[in-house]
């Protein structure tokens, strides 16, 4: 099933939460990363049916966002620590559960496999209040499963959880991913939810500067600066010879090399090797100091402004 | 089918997540200080009966009706929704396949039993320790109550989906304006339930020996038009609720 964004844009007063996105997200994962403040948020509660479009229109699959029916297609993960803290994990699912119109005896199988799922079986019957930050990110997460919707909504569903659950949250993910539903994870680290993802959407002040495969993304980048760091006991000789590189930007002496930054990333690399070859320069070590997603994420954001 | 189990399930929460509330305790605090005070006043011991009767009328028309009912309607009805408002709970309902109409109705269907139990079966038991006189005012005054504590109701809903910290403005509106205007000279009263409230109570007893107040201080409408404007108060507030909760976006939620 299908989530469409067609031209929309969100305001709240003067303030615009989102500006003009048009996206359509399909099965599999997409990972949503922006900075706090960036649109995530207003984006999810555009999916999730709890805001309204200013402009364009949210559709789940056939049906508008903010509609009943949408939510029958759904789960979602809010980012939000609220419960009904008097309740066990067990009956809060469950109610949950019920409110999708389940019958009692299929709330209470399906309430018992998705705990079993997010891996609160041996902890259901402990109170919410009394539950870790960890623990009810899994209930959040299982109240979103229970009525098998083809879309789940994710708003920052691994904050707070140990690597051992984010772990399993992830294999989890994974294997409803593979299942074919849509699933839309937003986070603001990058790296967090990087692993997961076969696609991601890059979102700042209220509009989407990036989409596609991670790859697909650094290649659409192959011109942005890219700082390198070269190790190599005669740096002072090689600073002299890279300042005939048109393309490089900036060269800063350290102690231990050189910190260098190119405007073309690709030529830069053919010509140090040429460079190194032809004068005989010993090369310790040569790694890009922001090549990861966070870089990508970083230079987009910058860009937009 | 699977609308109905849906909407009977959040019924039942909202009825059993107000039953156990904070609001409950609120509340038996003024109720159990009436008792008290009707058992020291000891009406049933009283030999005239016409003073006697004038004198519970005026307790009921003035701290019962006017004050505790109120009370009742603030803790409960902007509980309901209100308070799921306040704990952000709300969006776990807002997400579901529910149509909002029925989330409304699943809340003021909830609250109702709460308040008419507590205000009914509170008004019955002062009633009781009145002893004849209280007897006499039972089925004089209980319609008056009825239709002030379901108007109370409807407009403290009104207040849970439009303000956020609603339980303070109902609070301030019920001890305040409603005292204020429903004690202003003129007009002005008629914006306040209990001048209804108190319209259908005095046209009630004034044939029984409560004394008539005074023209320029209090006219009372007739019951029954005091009767059709509570009805009329309580299906507007109820519809603008409801307008007002099917559009509205909470942003505040996360």
């Amino acid at each position: 099933m299908l989530l469409t964004f067609d031209q929309v844009t969100k305001f709240y007063g003067p303030v615009i939460g989102v500006n003009n996105i048009s996206c359509r997200i399909g099965p599999g994962i997409t990972g949503l990363f922006g900075a706090n403040g960036a649109g995530k948020s207003t984006l999810m509660k555009l999916a999730s049916g709890q805001l309204r479009p200013s402009q364009g229109e949210v559709k789940v699959g056939e049906h508008r966002a903010w509609s009943t029916e949408a939510k029958r297609h759904f789960g979602y993960v809010p980012d939000l620590n609220s419960f009904y803290e008097e309740m066990t994990c067990l009956d809060f699912v469950y109610v949950m559960a019920r409110l999708y119109g389940l019958k009692r005896s299929d709330a209470r199988r399906r309430t018992a496999e998705v705990i079993e799922e997010v891996g609160m079986a041996d902890r259901s019957g402990r109170k919410l209040a009394g539950c870790s930050h960890g623990m009810r990110q899994r209930i959040k997460l299982a109240q979103a499963l229970i009525n098998d919707p083809p879309i789940l909504l994710l708003d920052e569903p691994l904050s707070g959880i140990d690597p051992g659950g984010r772990r399993e949250i992830s294999r989890l993910l994974v294997a409803q991913g593979e299942k074919g539903k849509t699933i839309l994870i937003s986070s603001h680290i990058l790296g967090e939810t990087e692993s997961l993802t076969d696609s991601v959407l890059i979102i700042a002040r209220g509009r989407i500067v990036a989409s596609g495969t991670l790859s697909e993304i650094r290649a659409k980048l192959e011109d942005r600066p890219l700082t390198v760091e070269i190790r190599s006991p005669q740096s002072r000789r090689l600073a002299a010879l890279l300042v005939d590189e048109p393309e490089l930007r900036n060269i800063e002496l350290r102690p231990t090399g050189l910190i260098v930054q190119t405007r073309n990333p690709l030529r830069f690399f053919t010509f140090i090797n040429d460079l190194v070859a032809k004068n005989g320069i010993e090369i310790e070590q040569l790694q890009t100091l922001d090549g990861g997603a966070d870089a990508v994420f970083n230079y987009l954001q910058q860009g937009s402004r | 089918m699977s609308l109905l189990r849906a909407w009977t399930t959040l019924l039942w929460l909202s009825f059993r997540r107000l039953l156990w509330s904070g609001s409950t305790l609120m509340v038996l605090l003024p109720f159990t200080a009436c008792a008290l005070f009707l058992i020291r006043r000891g009406f049933w011991k009283e030999a005239n009966l016409f003073e006697t009767f004038n004198d519970f009328s005026l307790f009921m028309m003035f701290v019962f009706a006017s004050f505790v009912v109120p009370i009742c309607a603030v803790a409960y009805a902007t509980a309901s929704i209100g308070g799921d408002r306040e704990d952000r709970t709300l969006l776990f309902l807002l997400v579901r396949p529910v149509p909002r109409v029925l989330i409304f109705f699943a809340k003021f269907i909830a609250t109702l039993p709460l308040v008419l139990g507590l205000v009914m079966g509170a008004f019955y038991l002062y009633c009781r320790l009145g002893g004849d006189i209280g007897r006499a005012a039972y089925p004089l005054y209980l319609p008056a109550i009825f239709y002030m504590s379901i108007a109370y109701v409807s407009l403290f809903h009104f207040f849970a989906v439009s303000f956020r910290h609603s339980t303070i403005i109902a609070l301030i509106y019920a001890l305040f304006m409603e005292l204020l205007l429903g004690n202003m000279p003129g007009i002005v009263k008629r914006v306040a339930i209990n001048y209804y409230g108190r319209s259908m109570m005095y046209a009630a007893g004034v044939p029984h020996g409560l004394d008539r107040p005074e023209a320029e201080w209090f006219e009372p409408i007739s019951a029954t038009t005091a009767a059709l404007a509570l009805v009329g108060i309580t299906l507007a507030a109820l519809l603008v609720a409801l307008v007002v909760f099917q559009r509205r976006e909470y942003t505040d939620l996360t």
